[in-house]
């Protein structure tokens, strides 16, 4: 083995990780439930993301980012699995609407309640295409950065941005739609 | 900077997250142009959803799930680490090490397994792997109420070619548990299935012995699965089984 005599026990002390990455398991949970949609799996996918980022932990070495870094773990351990139960949901791209400027909220001085505004919102997401629904999960959700998104999906910055824009801009087309079949 | 540009941009102006360049420019198109003004305000207005949304948490038993498998690991990890040459040098160390360890991260699951394994291996070359034998999910559930204090779930799912053949009351490591064995040809597997106190088992595979044993929970149960099937059949019989424990296809 390469690895110097010097690191060892100490800087990849299994305690270490436990302390770094036992608080990120909700945000494990919620990113594996919103891209499988089905608890006993997204567990699943949690535990495993777990092992492999502890396998993995040695190489990280605690450089960097690692929320992001685990965020991937999770989100790939996520897409393995979906792979696997071929249980894809349509990637189509999305045509653009030509007409951009179209104010997509009407009524604005109608205010929902705030139940009703989770809710509609929560439908919302979930008639997302995948692709559109886990990049604002990760971002409103779990806050990462554009740069850590890039980093994430493995795209780059400009199509995180271009990405992130059309997707909100389905969320609201979603959402006026729940609101308006109530 | 016109209007169309302006909208395409707006998201990443509100996440502070346009480029240097384009900034200021969107910056001042916002202040000349009332129409996108008003559509950087929706769309701000929107964005504060999500502040009160909530996102989902992790279910109660998760975390005892995950700090088991993660723990499970750090035992390969550090047995990994005492087999190279260099540690055995320093043997006064790698002894402490290795008592320390095994007190804080005995190996009682492997045991669990191991007699997984051994009541498996023995009902089976015995003449009474069952106490009750019936291909019906329900004669062997209503046996099993009157034998346990829990009731398992027994699946039927024949169209994966496997057949229940009945089920028994089993001891493993002090716990009562329910057998159920299945039968495919010569083929046959144990599911061990029992209601669990506090410990719920992390989803695991393991060889032992020649025999393969699967491990998995959820919110109610504790299942190891045994037999000498290959790995791919192991996941195909555990992908039908738990399918029915879900489509609720059970008495």
């Amino acid at each position: 083995m390469r690895q110097r005599s010097a690191d060892r026990l100490t800087q990849e002390d299994p305690r270490r990780f436990e302390e770094i990455f036992l608080p990120r398991l909700d945000a494990a949970y919620n990113l594996a439930r919103w891209i499988i949609r089905h608890d006993p799996d997204a567990q699943d996918v949690v535990q495993d993301a777990y092992v492999r980022a502890f396998k993995g932990f040695q190489r990280f070495r605690g450089g960097g980012n690692s929320k992001a870094w685990f965020l991937t773990i999770v989100r790939n351990t996520a897409y393995t699995l979906l792979n696997k139960r071929a249980a894809k949901e349509n990637l189509i791209p999305y045509e653009e609407e030509r007409h951009a400027n179209i104010i997509l909220i009407d009524d604005p001085d109608n205010e929902l309640p705030a139940e009703a505004q989770k809710e509609y919102l929560q439908r919302a997401l979930e008639r997302l295409p995948l692709e559109f629904r886990e990049v604002i999960i990760l971002y409103e959700l779990e806050g990462l950065s554009y740069k850590e998104l890039a980093s994430t999906l493995g795209i780059p910055v400009g199509t995180v941005m271009s990405r992130l824009s059309r997707a909100r801009r389905r969320l609201r087309q979603e959402f006026a739609g729940v609101r308006h079949s109530e | 900077m016109n209007c169309e540009e302006a909208n395409r941009f707006l998201d990443a102006y509100l996440d502070r997250e346009l480029d240097l360049r384009r900034y200021p420019e969107l910056d001042q198109h916002l202040r000349v142009c009332p129409s996108c003004q008003s559509l950087a305000h929706e769309f701000q207005e929107f964005r504060s959803l999500f502040a009160a949304s909530a996102p989902y948490q992790a279910p109660s038993q998760l975390r005892a799930k995950v700090l088991a498998a993660v723990r499970q690991q750090q035992v390969k990890h550090a047995f990994a680490f005492l087999r190279q040459p260099w540690v055995y040098a320093t043997g006064v160390v790698v002894l402490s090490l290795f008592l320390a360890l095994n007190i804080l991260f005995p190996d009682a699951a492997g045991e669990l397994f191991r007699q997984a394994v051994l009541r498996h291996s023995h009902s089976l070359a015995s003449h009474h792997p069952v106490d009750i034998a019936s291909a019906n999910p329900q004669v062997v559930k209503t046996w099993f109420a009157a034998k346990l204090d829990f009731v398992p779930p027994v699946v039927s799912f024949p169209a994966s070619g496997y057949v229940l053949f009945g089920g028994r009351v089993d001891v493993i490591q002090n716990r009562l548990v329910a057998a159920l064995v299945y039968k495919r040809d010569k083929d046959a597997v144990t599911l061990f299935c029992w209601a669990p106190k506090k410990e719920h088992l992390p989803k695991s595979d393991h060889l032992i012995e020649g025999y393969h044993v699967s491990t998995w929970s959820n919110a109610e149960w504790n299942y190891i699965l045994v037999s000498k099937l290959s790995d791919r059949e192991m996941d195909q019989f555990v992908d039908s089984f738990r399918v029915h424990i879900q489509s609720g296809a059970y008495f």
